[in-house]
Parts: C-alpha cells; sequence; structure tokens
C-alpha cells in the first residue's frame, strides 16, 4: 500500500497548524493501515521545516515558482509526485489551497475525493471519514478507498502533532506555470481598525442581524461589555462591516476568553475561526443551527431583542 | 467574451433536513434554492458584462428535476442564453458527475471564461469548480473574487486566511470558484422571469450519465449532541439573565 | 365712438390670442392624457358632483387649516363672483347702455374688497407666517399670481371709477349703477376734485382700468395653464374623476403586463391630470412622514418634479420617446425619495384636490425594481416571501408554532368548517415580541365561545406590501396560494388582527375574484362584547389610541377600535394627528425592511413624542402587530419604559376579560 501523502502548507517558515494536525491524523490512519506518511512542501523554506516534521518521509518542492503559492504551479507539481508516489490517500486542509488543488488533483487523477472532513478512522480496515454537509447541519459517514482518494479536512478538527520526526527530506522542483500569474500578494490593512483577535471577548453577529440599522445593538451590548464587536462572512459581504471584523476561514482565527454569537447559524468555515474560545454563548432563533455543537451555551431567541435587555442588564451591573 | 457560468439547485437551509429511515435525505420533502455561491457568480458574470461592454454570459445547469426556474431567473437577471444539459440524471446526482457532465459540455463548447460557486452545501465534494477544472485541465482558482477581464486575460483577487489575499493573472479559458460578486445579487421581479419564461427558451443540450469515482455514503445523520451546548428556555428577559449570571461567574464582567 | 370700436377691437384681439394659447396648452396636455393607460373614473356621476360641491364650492379639505382655507376661499369666491364684472364690463363696451343692475354691481365691489382681503392674507402667509410646506415651491409664481389678481380687482376699480364719466361724454348711455360700484364711486370723487372728468382723462383712465381688468383677465387665461394656477380650471375635473373605488385599492384591476411607470405613457391619465393640477400648497408635504423624519421625499416635489419633466419633453416634441432624457424613476425622481415612501397615504388624505400620489410612487419603485435597484433589506424581504411566504425568511411550517402551549386546539380551518376564520398574518405568527399577543386573541376567543380557525402552514403573506414595493407579481403568487387556502377552509366570515393583510384580503384581493366580507379584529371583538360574549371589567385608565394607516386611513376603521377601547373603560384621549389623519410609525410600504439612511428622526420616535405631550396619559394603546414592533422599540430606545406602555388593544380586553393579570398597576406619570 502506498503511503499517506499529506500536502502541509507553511506560515512564517514553520508548519502550519493546521498541516501539523493533518500530520498527526495521517499517523495514526497510517499505522492502522500498515503504512508510512509522506509530507510535501514548498518554498525554499519546507526542507528545514519538514526535517522536523512527524512523518516517514518528507519532500520540498523548490524553484523560484515554488516560493508563493500559486495555483497551477502547485497543481502541476503535485499531479507529477503523485503519480511517483502511488499513494493511498492525500491529505490537505480545507483552506483555500486544499480548496484550489483537491477537488481538481481528484479529477485529474480519477480519484474519489472527500471534502469539509472532521473525522477519519479505521474500522474494520476500512478508512471511514465524517464529513460536515449542509453548512454542517447534516453528517455524512464516507467510506474511502485507499486508492488515492483526495480527502480536504476542516482545520481544527484534530490535535497538532505533539512529537516530531527526522524524516529524510527529498526534493524536487517545481516548473513554472506562465498561464497562471501572481501579480501580487496583499496583507491585510494593519491599524485603522481594532484588532478582533486582541479582544478578551468578542460580541459576533451573522446574517441574524438583519441589517446594518441592527449594529448598533451589537455596538451597545459590546460597549456594556467591554467587547469588541465581529462577525461571520455575510456581514462583510453586505457591506455592514469591514472584513478587518470577520471570523472564520477567510477572516481572522480567535480564541477569545468569551465569544457571543449572536445571530449567526456556525457553518463550518465560521466554526474554523472560533471554535477554540474558552467560552462561546450562542443564540440564534433556529434552535437546530450548528453553532449549537460547538457553543457552550446556547438560547433559541431573537437576538434583536436579547440584545438591548442584555445590554441594559450589564449596563446596570457596570454602573 | 462568452462566459459560462455553472448553476446548481441545493436544499434550503430554512427548512428541516428529513432523514428516511436509511440515514439518506428525504429529497421530496425539500424546497431548492440556486445554490447561493452560484448566484453569487452569476451575478459577478453579469458584472463582468456590465463592464465590457459585450461579453455574453450563459447559464448552465444539468437538469436533476426542476431546473428551468432557475435558469430562466438568470435570463431575466441578464444572461444572454441558458443551457439545459439534459439526460438521465435524478435529483441526488453527486457533484462528482456532475462535474464529468458540466466538463463534457464545457471541453466544445468554446466558452472563454467559466465561473460557478466556490462551493455547494449538499455533498461531500461539492467543490464543483476544482472538479470542472480537473476534467478540462484549465488554469483555475477557487475562493476568488473581483473578476476582471482585460486584454484575453482574466484577473481576481484570491482570499486565504488572516484576511490575506493575492492578486491573480490567468490565460483564457480560465475557471473561477467565485466566493462572493462584488455587489449583492441582484433582485429580479417575477413578472420579469414570467414574461421571459415566455419570450426565451432554453436550449437544451444531450449529456450522458459517466462513471466516476466514488467514496460510498454509508449514511447521513444529525450531529449528536456530544459536545451540545447547555440550552437556556425562556424569553428574552430569562435569557439575559442567565447570560449575565455565566458572565458574572466567569468573571468577564467589568466593575 | 372711436374709443369703444378700439376697445372692442383689442378686447377681440385678446380673447382670440388668449384661448389659442391656451388651447394649445390644453390639446398638448390632453394628448398626453390620451396616450397614458385608461382607467374608469367617470361612473357615479351623482356622487362625484356631490365631491365636487363638498370640496369646491364648500372647500372641506381646504378648511382643514384654517387660515389657509379662509383666504383660499375669499379668493376662490372672488373669481367666481366676479365674472359678473366681466360680463358687465364687456357688456357696457359691446352694448350700449348694459348694465348688470345695482344689485348685482354693488356684489362685484363687495367682493373686491373680499378678494383683497384675501390677497392680503395669503401674502402674509407667505412672508410672515411662511409655513415649512411652501418649501420648494414656486414662490415667485405665488405671488405673480396674487399680484396679477391685485390688478384685476383694481382695474375692475379704476374703469367703474370713470364709467360714470365716460357714460356721459362719450357714450351717451345713462349710468344707473354707478352708486352701486361704491369703490369706484368713491374714487370718482377723488377724479372729481381732481378734474380728471373730461372725455379725455376718462377715456384713457376707463381703458387704463379695463386693460387691468379685462387685459389681465385673458392674459392669465393664456398663461394660467403654464403655472400652478391651471388648477383653477382643472381642479374641479380632477376632483370630479377622484377615485370612489376602496381607498386602499392600489391596483384596480389586474394590470397587463406590469405596473411599472417608465415613461407617462405608463401613468393612467388621471395621474397626468394630477400633475397639472397640483397647487405646490405643500399640505401633503406637511403630513408626510418620511419628510418629517429628515428622508430627502417630499410628496409635492415627486409631483413638481414630475410635471417639469413632463413639461420638458412637452416642449421638445417627443415627450414619449424621450431617450436622452433621464429616467423618471431613478433619474427625475431619485430612488432614496421613493424608497423613503411608508405608503402611509397621509398625503393623498391632505390634498385638497385628491390628487394620488402613492401609486405614481409605487409605479415608480416598480420600474426601479425591474432594474433590480431595490434596497438589500426589502430584497431580502422580498425573496423571503417568495421562498417562504413571509418576510421573517421561517419555514412555512413554523407559521402556527405561535399556538404551542395553548391549553386548547385551533382548528385547521382548511380540514373542518368553521365559524371565524383567523388570517393571522406574518408578524403576529413569527415576531417573537408579537406572539404572546397572538395566543391572547386566540385565548380571548376561546373565552367568548367563538368556533374560529386558521389556516396553518397553508396561509402566507398577504402580499400587501410586496404590492407596495413595487412587485406586483410576488403580490399575485401571494394572492394565488391564500386565495387556494381559502378556496378549501368553510367559514362563514374571516377576520384578522394584522391591518396591512385586512387591507389587502379586503381590497387587493376584489380583482382576483374574491369577496367575502374582511373585518379587523377590534370591529369582531366589538361585535362579542355587545353581544355579551366578553364581559369587562372597567379598568379606569387614560390611554391614548394610534390609529394604523392601513386601519384608520386606507380603510376608514377608526370608530370600531375606539368604542372597543371605550368599552374596556378607558378614558381616551386623542392626540392631534387621529382617525383618518393618523400619523404613520414608519413601518408601511416595506420600509419596516428597508435601511435607515438619512433618518433623522423616526416617525415612531415623533409619533411618542406626540403621545407624551398628552396630560396624564400612561398608555399607548395600539391595533397592528407592526406597531407593537415600532413603539415599543421607540419607547425603549427613548428610555420611556417608566412613562408610556405601548399596549394592544387585545391587552385591554385580556386585563378586562381577566384573562391577564395587571403587571403595573400604575406607572408613574404625574
Amino acid at each position: 500500500m502506498g503511503p499517506i501523502v499529506v500536502v502541509t502548507e507553511l506560515e512564517a517558515g514553520r508548519v502550519a497548524d493546521a498541516s501539523q494536525e493533518l500530520l498527526t491524523k495521517s499517523r495514526e490512519v497510517a499505522d492502522a493501515l500498515g503504512t508510512t506518511v509522506t509530507a510535501v512542501g514548498f518554498g525554499g523554506q519546507a526542507a528545514s521545516a519538514l526535517a522536523g516534521a512527524a512523518a516517514d518521509a518528507a519532500i520540498a518542492v523548490t524553484g523560484s515558482a515554488a516560493e508563493v503559492y500559486s495555483p497551477r504551479v502547485y497543481e502541476r507539481a503535485l499531479a507529477s509526485l503523485l503519480k511517483e508516489q502511488a499513494p493511498s490517500l492525500v491529505m490537505l486542509s480545507n483552506t483555500t489551497l486544499g480548496m484550489d488543488l483537491g477537488a481538481a488533483l481528484a479529477s485529474f487523477s480519477g480519484q474519489p475525493m472527500v471534502g469539509y472532513c472532521t473525522g477519519l478512522s479505521v474500522q474494520d480496515g476500512q478508512v471511514v471519514a465524517l464529513s460536515q454537509i449542509y453548512g454542517g447541519k447534516l453528517l455524512a459517514e464516507v467510506e474511502v478507498p485507499v486508492t488515492g482518494s483526495i480527502i480536504t479536512a476542516i482545520p481544527g478538527s484534530w490535535p497538532a502533532a505533539s512529537a516530531g520526526g527526522s524524516p529524510a527530506v527529498a526534493a524536487a522542483v517545481a516548473e513554472p506555470a506562465p498561464e497562471v500569474e501572481l501579480l501580487q500578494v496583499i496583507m491585510p490593512e494593519s491599524g485603522g481598525d481594532v484588532d478582533i483577535t486582541r479582544s478578551d471577548i468578542l460580541v459576533s453577529v451573522g446574517r441574524g442581524i438583519q441589517g446594518p440599522e441592527n449594529l448598533e445593538l451589537a455596538d451597545e451590548l459590546a460597549a456594556s461589555l467591554g467587547a469588541v464587536v465581529s462577525c461571520s462572512r455575510p456581514v462583510v459581504d453586505a457591506g455592514w462591516l469591514p472584513r478587518s471584523r470577520q471570523v472564520g476561514k477567510s477572516g481572522q482565527t480567535v480564541k477569545p476568553r468569551a465569544y457571543l454569537a449572536m445571530g449567526i447559524s456556525g457553518a463550518p468555515e465560521h466554526l474554523q475561526g472560533m471554535k477554540d474560545a474558552e467560552l462561546i454563548i450562542a443564540v440564534n432563533s433556529d434552535e437546530s443551527a450548528p453553532i449549537f455543537e460547538v457553543a457552550h451555551f446556547g438560547a433559541a431567541v431573537d437576538i434583536l431583542e436579547l440584545m438591548p435587555v442584555l445590554a441594559e442588564k450589564l449596563q446596570g451591573r457596570a454602573g | 467574451m462568452k462566459i459560462a457560468v455553472l448553476m446548481k439547485d441545493v436544499p434550503d437551509l430554512v427548512e428541516d433536513l428529513e432523514l428516511t429511515d436509511e440515514g439518506q435525505l428525504a429529497v421530496d420533502e425539500l424546497s431548492f434554492i440556486p445554490s447561493e455561491w452560484d448566484d453569487q457568480a452569476l451575478e459577478e458574470a453579469l458584472l463582468v458584462k456590465d463592464e465590457m461592454g459585450q461579453a455574453e454570459v450563459t447559464a448552465v445547469a444539468v437538469d436533476t428535476g426542476d431546473v428551468d426556474s432557475m435558469l430562466y431567473t438568470a435570463l431575466a437577471k441578464g444572461a444572454d442564453r441558458a443551457v439545459k444539459i439534459v439526460g438521465e440524471f435524478g435529483r441526488d446526482l453527486p457533484n462528482r458527475a456532475r462535474s464529468a457532465v458540466l466538463a463534457e459540455y464545457l471541453k466544445t463548447a468554446g466558452y472563454d471564461l467559466i465561473l460557478t460557486g466556490v462551493q455547494a452545501i449538499d455533498d461531500v465534494d461539492g467543490q464543483v469548480a476544482g472538479l470542472v477544472a480537473g476534467h478540462l485541465d484549465v488554469p483555475h482558482a477557487s475562493v476568488v473574487r473581483e473578476v476582471a477581464v482585460a486584454g484575453g486575460h482574466v484577473r481576481c483577487l484570491q482570499e486565504y486566511s488572516a484576511g490575506r489575499m493575492a492578486e491573480l493573472r490567468l490565460a483564457t479559458p480560465a475557471l473561477l470558484g467565485i466566493q462572493a460578486a462584488r455587489k449583492p445579487p441582484r433582485y429580479v421581479t417575477i413578472a420579469k422571469v414570467r414574461q421571459v419564461t415566455k419570450s426565451a427558451s432554453l436550449e437544451e443540450v444531450e449529456g450522458e450519465l459517466p462513471e466516476v469515482p466514488t467514496a460510498a455514503v454509508r449514511r447521513l445523520f444529525k450531529p449528536q449532541a456530544a459536545g451540545r451546548a447547555v440550552m437556556w428556555e425562556g424569553d428574552p428577559e430569562a435569557v439575559a439573565e442567565q447570560i449575565v449570571a455565566l458572565l458574572d461567574d466567569r468573571k468577564l464582567i467589568r466593575s | 365712438m372711436v374709443l369703444r370700436t378700439v376697445l372692442e377691437a383689442l378686447t377681440a384681439v385678446m380673447l382670440l390670442s388668449s384661448l389659442a394659447l391656451f388651447g394649445r396648452r390644453v390639446r398638448a396636455i390632453a394628448g398626453v392624457m390620451k396616450k397614458a393607460r385608461p382607467i374608469v373614473r367617470t361612473d357615479r356621476v351623482g356622487e362625484r358632483l356631490a365631491s365636487v360641491v363638498e370640496h369646491v364650492l364648500l372647500h372641506r379639505r381646504m378648511f382643514r387649516i384654517t387660515f389657509s382655507g379662509i383666504l383660499h376661499f375669499f379668493i376662490f369666491s372672488g373669481f367666481v363672483v366676479l365674472l359678473i364684472d366681466i360680463v358687465e364690463t364687456i357688456g357696457e363696451v359691446f352694448i350700449p347702455g348694459f348694465t348688470v343692475g345695482p344689485v348685482l354691481a354693488t356684489i362685484v365691489d363687495v367682493w373686491d374688497v373680499v378678494v383683497l382681503v384675501g390677497i392680503a392674507m395669503a401674502v402674509y402667509n407667505r412672508v410672515v407666517i411662511k409655513p415649512e410646506r411652501f418649501a420648494g415651491s414656486d414662490e415667485k409664481d405665488a405671488f405673480l399670481i396674487l399680484g396679477l389678481i391685485t390688478a384685476i380687482v383694481s382695474g375692475i376699480i379704476v374703469h367703474d371709477s370713470f364709467y360714470p364719466f365716460l357714460a356721459r361724454e362719450v357714450f351717451h348711455v345713462p349710468d344707473p349703477v354707478a352708486r352701486a360700484h361704491f369703490l369706484g364711486w368713491g374714487l370718482s370723487r377723488l377724479w372729481i376734485a381732481l378734474g380728471w372728468t373730461s372725455p379725455v382723462a376718462a377715456g384713457a383712465g376707463y381703458t387704463l382700468g379695463y386693460l387691468l381688468d379685462i387685459g389681465v383677465v385673458f392674459g392669465f387665461l393664456a398663461y394660467l395653464p403654464y403655472s400652478k394656477h391651471f388648477h383653477i380650471f382643472s381642479a374641479v375635473p380632477n376632483i370630479f374623476v377622484r377615485n370612489l373605488r376602496p381607498l386602499g385599492e392600489l391596483v384596480p384591476k389586474v394590470p397587463e403586463e406590469s405596473i411599472a411607470v417608465r415613461s407617462f405613457q405608463d401613468f393612467h391619465w388621471k395621474d397626468i391630470l394630477d400633475l397639472y393640477t397640483c397647487t405646490e400648497c405643500g399640505r401633503c408635504q406637511a403630513v408626510c412622514p418620511a419628510h418629517a423624519a429628515g428622508q430627502p421625499l417630499s410628496p409635492k416635489m415627486v409631483i413638481l418634479k414630475l410635471r417639469d419633466a413632463l413639461n420638458e419633453r412637452i416642449a421638445a416634441g417627443g415627450w414619449q420617446e424621450a431617450p436622452a432624457a433621464p429616467a423618471l424613476a431613478g433619474g427625475v425622481v431619485s430612488p432614496e425619495e421613493l424608497w423613503a415612501c411608508t405608503t402611509c397615504g397621509a398625503c393623498q388624505e391632505a390634498c385638497p384636490v385628491f390628487i394620488e400620489h402613492v401609486p405614481k410612487i409605487v409605479g415608480l419603485r416598480s420600474a426601479l425594481l425591474e432594474d433590480g435597484e431595490v434596497d438589500a433589506g426589502a430584497q431580502k424581504a422580498l425573496v423571503a416571501f417568495d421562498r417562504q411566504g413571509n418576510s421573517f425568511g421561517q419555514p412555512a411550517r413554523k407559521r402556527p408554532q405561535w399556538a404551542k402551549g395553548l391549553d386548547f386546539p385551533i382548528k385547521d380551518a382548511r380540514k373542518e368548517p368553521v365559524d371565524w376564520l383567523w388570517f393571522v398574518g406574518d408578524f403576529a405568527a413569527y415576531d417573537p415580541r408579537v406572539q404572546d399577543l397572538t395566543r391572547l386573541v386566540a385565548q380571548l376567543l376561546h373565552l367568548a365561545g367563538v368556533d374560529f380557525g386558521i389556516l396553518y402552514e397553508g396561509e402566507v403573506n398577504s402580499g400587501n406590501d410586496a404590492l407596495r414595493i413595487g412587485e406586483y407579481g410576488l403580490f399575485e403568487n401571494l394572492a394565488a396560494k391564500n386565495l387556494q387556502a381559502l378556496e378549501k377552509a368553510q367559514y362563514n366570515r374571516i377576520f384578522t388582527t394584522d391591518p396591512h393583510s385586512l387591507n389587502a384580503l379586503k381590497n387587493e384581493y376584489r380583482k382576483l375574484g374574491f369577496e367575502s366580507k374582511v373585518m379587523h379584529y377590534t370591529e369582531a371583538f366589538g361585535e362579542l362584547v355587545a353581544q355579551g360574549r366578553l364581559t369587562l371589567a372597567p379598568l379606569r385608565l387614560r390611554a391614548t389610541y394610534h390609529d394604523p394607516c392601513y386601519l384608520g386611513r386606507w380603510n376608514r376603521i377608526t370608530e370600531a377600535p375606539r368604542a372597543l377601547i371605550r368599552r374596556t373603560g378607558v378614558d381616551l384621549i386623542e392626540m392631534p394627528r387621529h382617525g383618518t389623519q393618523s400619523f404613520c410609525c414608519g413601518a408601511g410600504g416595506g420600509r419596516i425592511w428597508m435601511e435607515e439612511a438619512g433618518m433623522e428622526e423616526r416617525p415612531a420616535n415623533q409619533r411618542i413624542k406626540e403621545a407624551l405631550a398628552l396630560p396624564d396619559v400612561a398608555y399607548f394603546v395600539v391595533a397592528c402587530p407592526k406597531d407593537v414592533s415600532m413603539f415599543s422599540a421607540s419607547v425603549t430606545a427613548m428610555g420611556l419604559e417608566e412613562r408610556l406602555k405601548v399596549v394592544d388593544v387585545a391587552e385591554l380586553l385580556g386585563v378586562a376579560t381577566g384573562l391577564l393579570q395587571v403587571r403595573e398597576v400604575q406607572l408613574a406619570t404625574s
């Protein structure tokens, strides 16, 4: 049986947390299947980053084209690597990179694909994945063939590797792909707005806020708690709050002492950014909203009605 | 510039998802709406068309039941053509097979730019953009917005975590998985859709159900209450009391 | 006799040229009206004539503002009475010795005084009082017209003052009414003193007066159709062709294509006549909640902008096409103006000449909507109506969930016959802030032993708001779903707790073939109380009552709720604006879902202030679920919970019947 190939992402020269989680889980599955784990990384820093990774082997893909993520370059390099490796499973994170590469590699290589994976185990020799679908409202239990199936896992599904390893790092070179050109990398604007990752308490609003005119309710509640207002993606897309306030996959990952999710249904992309908060209180009029799966406390009432009452009570306390 | 927008409909999550005894979705009980990311992709395509002046936007859907109204709505919003791929396709057509059907059509249809939603909620491999791109072997990018066409190239922004982005330039034909349009999808009146339904027609293209690699879904189930929140009952007044008491207990209230 | 000939010739020339100018203008306007959409407005002639008497001769609406009413009545009556002078003056030039007799001559001079007093009052009104409602009106035109009227009246006095000399010295005819024209007679004493009684002086003086009078009258005739004073001619027909169908019916018959207004041809002909009837008095602006809230809408300016745009297009020759001209919706009238309207109808109610503002605004909204230009919040509501049948975006099957927790079952009227069918409405069914009230209404019905039922998930939003956002197609779809459910149901009468649903069921569903009598719950409960099926212990408190626009103004149901409130032992104190003159909460016409950009002070807050000014009133009674939401929010936002409590009529009944315990025994009011 071929190895489990883990496509890692680097962050500041280190293997990213999400990729560490993949390595941990892959190790467990590989042990159960009796195979090995091969970590793949990209860029000049990949060799050193992977040298201590919890894998049996590692491949650092280098070359000027591989320094910064470019969908076509990475896809080409991985396609040829996978051909060589004939893996049993290919693991990616359900990040932008994973969403770009996972599906395309699956159809390139004629392999099944399982996205939004939050659980992976081997039962009677069969690899079984749990996958979140319908915005997290349902879980699918999927039998994954070990023919090279592609799995993209939601970050935060498993603990990151505690122990490292010392794999031999092989080298590969990525070919440039002029048909997709990276023009520039845009870093998030700093300053100007508040940094939601630094706040102890976040009052986070979602679609349930209904309209920008209701944001003042959230502002008042936040003021009464000394908190900062953050939000889920739809609020940013509607233009009601700036992108810097967004929690989730394409926004910030936050770990406040308390996270008050107001009118947030809890799509997997959002949960990814906040589920490690120390205390999560969720309020949503839909009692079947997935947010209640990660929240510690919850209530199914109307936030527009709750927020003013709550703010008032808190002001009474603070005063 | 010929632009295709791949569209599909998905169950409306406003309704409860009921499961059959066999752990499958009770499809007949559901109401379907266009996948929200596909709607975003259509809007972005129409905005690109507005900007360019002369582009042709075609909405494309696989006929898995009742997709006509979705396609007529796309026409009413401003799409120039609508293509319905017909064949032996059921409501439960997996995305993998859907992608192969779409790719088969797209191979010869001669589009310069193909847009679709970044994902769909209804399958373990709902990422149609990547799946179709793999079949077509064309430049592609997912999680993108702000699409612009200039000089035979396509520019867009690709989003990463923590607000980081990259500006990409792709040679055509290219395929993009749209995260969000620049503007919220436009409204179209019922009367306009009705009128288009009378005056316009959908182009039907034959498609065949392909053999695709699958990972068998054993069952679907609702997440169990393993880590489920402690739910507070009562009116907002009572809930607010509970929250205050809890925050107080955790020493989170300023005094 | 040369003078007589000259005056005759002059008169003929002036008459013909002013008629030509007048005719040309009227033909142009009539041309537009002919091309506009048809509408039946010439039926029920008796009622129409009666309404002309009431609103033209008796000035019924004009007198709502006393000072303006009086001054206008003075000037208006002058226009009628002084026709005598025109007959007399032209008569004495063309027919030697013609006279109207001493009585009519005296009347002319009396009305000279009346008109002059009216003009003085008008000038005082415009210069000193300066009501805000004139903001945006053409002040110059107003003063020009007042000047012209002054000129006419002066002319009358002047030519009357010289006529005795002219009659004697030049025309050689008797002037038996010289003294009856007491103003002219008085002035003639001055001419005698000055020695200006020679044939030449008399001829010159008379000619001057004649030109000031008859010349200006003809000039006026030619100028009128180009100015706001065309209402002198158009007001009477416009009042005659006013809407006599149910007020709340926005669209009288199923439209052939769409209700969108993109060109002037898309208006009804009455809409075009409206544009030329507006006198720019601004009474609509003064009562408009959007205007009062600081939003960019003024109903008056909508009419004036449309009129000016049509005038420009007529002048340019191609009003039908006007491809280069700005779009009516979004160009001539801005989207912000159009979306600010709550469709409360206060403007139409205030208009002395029965201009219909709301259908025009909705038609223009519809054009914006067809172009995809709509407020995001309103769009969300429309999509939710379409998909889920309610504005909350909640599943249809959750509609009857409010009934959970009642200790008796509610019949499904689709499955078993009921006496009363209750059309619950969205807010009452879904808004958690209103559901308690909805349960209370059910308990009251149960207590009264009424055999009632609901349509369960067969009910969808009535479509009243969708229609007023401009989405006729969606209204039709929603109505079809409701009618389908109603078809299945067996009931003797239908009532609703929601005025917006009431309006749709009662007025808008008629064109779709639904003719059942629909009642508001205050009417229905009034009957129950009258029949002794609910026993009420008097509450003994002072309260004011807010008329919901779609109950009071659009459906004229103002007495039933008041009678019911009084039956609960409440001492009802009226706010200044009440009944059909009520002030909108700001929620109607889809506003409840739209952004409040540019809002300086919410109409609901202003309304609460109006109630606060009443002595010792601690309860603000409403009869509409949206009002419960809107006004409770205002009271909370203004920090007035201890001072004023928003209660529904049902709550008063709840306490009076003993179903509800009084939570606050007495609010601190003094």
